[in-house]
């Protein structure tokens, strides 16, 4: 099970990582290494071109939806236009053949439309006319066809019993709905009532049309080859030929009928494949024209308006990445030149402290020796004094056996300091060895205990008994002691107290404290004051370098300094130093 | 010309007591101290005409002491000792109104000089 888990948990360290050190150019530094200004420059042109290619690629493929849309719904609103113009051109047909018939129901009695020779003669007229007639009858209140002329011998038919008759009686005409009839042709009927009020009764004049002229009309829509259109009556059966929904009178069964007069709708089809439906009821008769589109010739950004989208992105992410490479050159190479000058005026610095650190220490090791200089020069002086005075040897024997013994004794001292220098010296060099860190505390406090002791600085050592060897570069450790102690000397006033303990810190790290109750370092100093060349001593007494040095120092020797500080308290540096050598 | 009494301040016991010592045998009458306090107590009551001060001594740093010497008895002649290195201090001190300064190890004929030109500047003063 956890070694399901931690894959899982590695990839996204991973990319938090990523994360991490593209916005944190230290760690990134560090993970990359040595060739820092290769990746920060891989860095910064991969931000730019993030911040400002994004953008750009918004702003492209909205503007590529956004004139698809405006495609769509212009084809949208032709597809409507189109079908309504259609919806008119049908409506106009039956209108006018319905028109046609009501004419002659008025300009005619029944009596004369009767007559199956007056019927005739007014039907071959009446064809010429108004195309697509296939037949015409009159048919009396009962349902019996008076009289008719076409092709059938219909008259006397009786259409009693049949849905349209009983409509109707209620409407004043009608259109019926595509049927095949006695001919087995698909055609339709248009039928009008007319009164008769004297006798309370009624005939109707019906005629029947082919549907050659009525198949035009849905054709007329602007078809391309997946698309189809035609009409189906308020069932949904075809009443004009489909291509791909079936012949007449089969089931159109696709789209769910709208409730709008006319409406134009989206439909997605399983396939994930967009289509639009049109419909227009077709008003005076059961019809409604249906218009099914399923080439999407929206979906073809036009050639020009891509090629030119194309190019003008294509310039500008190229005009963005030469932007952004240039600047980025000019920008590292200007790091790149000041951390140069600044790690060459970090050297120059380093050095001149290095100097003056030997300086501080001649000066040291003279003002050390001259004390015992001067007592012997007073010693041997006096001995001369008294040898110029008085010939008497024997009589001062007692007293230049004291004097000498003074000058041996102040010799001593002059080798004990010359000794403690070389020993200094000689771990100036780097080397390993295991050394007891109380020794070498003790040994940087000699150095400095009368400096401490002018300055009335009390200094108390609480030096834990028995600690564990470490194994590390004795000089180097010193020198960092050195330099802190020195920093508290500095930092306290007259009288004031410093404070070195030693100790362990876990199984692994000795740390040694050293607290001086000095006026200690505001917060927002304390963070800069392990960087090269930060000082708050005064002008010309401190170079900014002891710290640094010694925080390279520890890190070298894996270790670490900590520092705490208090306003007016003090400040206590922590040096922890790892029991082994690079164990840490 | 009488009796030059001078007061010799030091920590190094060794030293101001055989440099004492060779200062008496030339006919000067000579006092030692060790450390401030001690010195400023001695001079009610001895009256020193130059005091030889070392600007390193424990307590009261020597400019701090040279300076109280000069504002209880401005006519007492001041003579720095210093070791190598204090040039800044030394400056400090004849602005102070330090006499003259001399050098570690001192030489007993240049010393002696110095402390006499010191008393002369005293009587004339």
């Amino acid at each position: 099970m956890s070694a399901n888990i931690e894959p899982k948990d590695s990839i996204k360290q991973k990319v938090i990582g990523l994360l991490h050190n593209l916005f944190h150019p230290h760690d990134y530094f560090h993970v990359l290494g040595a060739d820092r200004y290769t990746s920060l420059k891989i860095r910064i042109i991969l931000l730019d071109a993030i911040l400002s290619l994004v953008p750009l690629i918004i702003v492209i493929t909205i503007s590529y939806f956004w004139f698809q849309k405006i495609l769509k719904d212009d084809f949208s609103h032709q597809l409507r236009w189109e079908i309504e113009n259609t919806k008119q051109s049908i409506e106009f047909f039956l209108d006018e053949r319905l028109s046609g018939l009501r004419f002659l129901s008025s300009a005619y009695t029944y009596e004369q439309l009767s007559d199956q020779k007056t019927l005739a003669g007014i039907f071959s007229k009446f064809k010429r006319e108004v195309g697509g007639l296939v037949d015409i009858g009159v048919i009396d209140s009962n349902g019996i066809q008076r009289s008719y002329v076409g092709p059938y011998p219909l008259e006397g038919k009786s259409y009693a019993n049949q849905d349209w008759f009983n409509e109707i009686i209620v409407r004043s005409s009608y259109v019926s709905d595509v049927f095949m009839g006695y001919r087995k042709i698909p055609h339709f009927a248009i039928a009008v009532k007319r009164d008769i009020p004297e006798k309370g009764t009624f005939w109707i004049l019906r005629a029947t049309i082919d549907m050659e002229t009525l198949k035009k009309y849905p054709s007329r829509i602007n078809l391309r080859k997946n698309d189809d259109a035609f009409i189906v009556n308020r069932e949904g059966i075809l009443q004009t030929p489909s291509r791909f929904q079936g012949n007449i009178l089969e089931k159109f069964q696709q789209c769910t009928l709208p409730q709008e007069e006319i409406a134009v709708t989206e439909v997605r089809e399983p396939a994930d494949r967009q289509s639009m439906c049109g419909y227009a009821y077709i008003n005076n008769s059961p019809w409604i024209l249906v218009a099914v589109i399923k080439s999407t010739p929206y979906g073809k950004i036009p050639k020009i308006f891509r090629n030119e989208l194309f190019i003008l992105s294509v310039i500008s992410i190229f005009i963005g990445i030469a932007v952004t490479v240039v600047m980025t050159q000019t920008v590292v190479n200007r790091i790149h030149k000041s951390d140069q000058e600044r790690e060459e005026a970090i050297a120059k610095t380093e050095h001149a402290s290095k100097l003056a650190s030997v300086g501080r220490l001649a000066a040291g090791v003279a003002h050390e020796i001259n004390n015992p200089l001067a007592i012997i020069n007073e010693k041997a002086g006096l001995m001369k004094d008294i040898l110029e005075t008085s010939d008497d040897l024997q009589k001062n024997k007692e007293k230049f056996l004291v004097l000498i013994n003074g000058i041996f004794e102040s010799v001593n001292r002059c080798r004990t300091i010359t000794h403690r220098l070389l020993g200094f010296s000689r771990r100036m060099d780097i080397s390993h060895d295991t050394i007891d860190v109380n020794d070498a505390i003790k040994e940087v406090v000699e150095f400095l205990e009368k400096e401490m002791l002018y300055r009335n600085i009390r200094l108390e050592m609480n030096l834990q008994p028995g600690l564990p060897k470490v194994e590390t570069d004795k000089g180097q450790l010193q020198q960092v002691f050195l330099n802190i102690i020195n920093n508290a000397i500095d930092a306290v006033e007259e009288g004031g107290l410093i404070a070195i303990s030693s100790g362990v810190r876990d199984e692994k790290m000795v740390r040694v404290s050293i607290r001086d109750d000095g006026s200690g370092i505001p917060r927002e100093k304390l963070k800069y004051i392990f960087e090269p060349f930060y000082t708050t001593k005064e002008k010309g007494k401190g170079t900014g370098l002891g710290l640094s040095i010694s925080f390279g120092i520890m890190q070298r020797l894996g270790g670490t300094i900590l520092v705490e500080s208090e306003i007016s308290k003090g400040t206590t540096f922590f040096v922890e130093i790892p029991m082994k050598a690079g164990a840490v | 010309m009488s009796h030059t009494k001078i007061l010799l301040v030091d920590d190094e016991v060794e030293f101001v007591s055989a440099l004492a010592e060779r200062l008496e045998l030339r006919n000067y009458e000579v006092k030692t101290a060790s450390n401030a306090l001690e010195a400023l107590g001695l001079i009610h009551g001895y009256l020193p005409d130059v005091i030889v001060l070392d600007l390193r001594i424990p307590g009261m740093d020597g400019i701090e002491t040279l300076k109280t010497i000069k504002k209880y008895d401005p006519a007492i002649e001041v003579i720095m000792l210093t070791g190598h290195g204090d040039s800044q201090s030394v400056e400090e001190g004849m602005k102070s109104g330090a006499f003259e300064y001399i050098m570690k190890p001192v030489d007993i004929g240049e010393l002696t000089s110095k402390i006499d030109k010191a008393k002369r500047k005293r009587e004339k003063g």
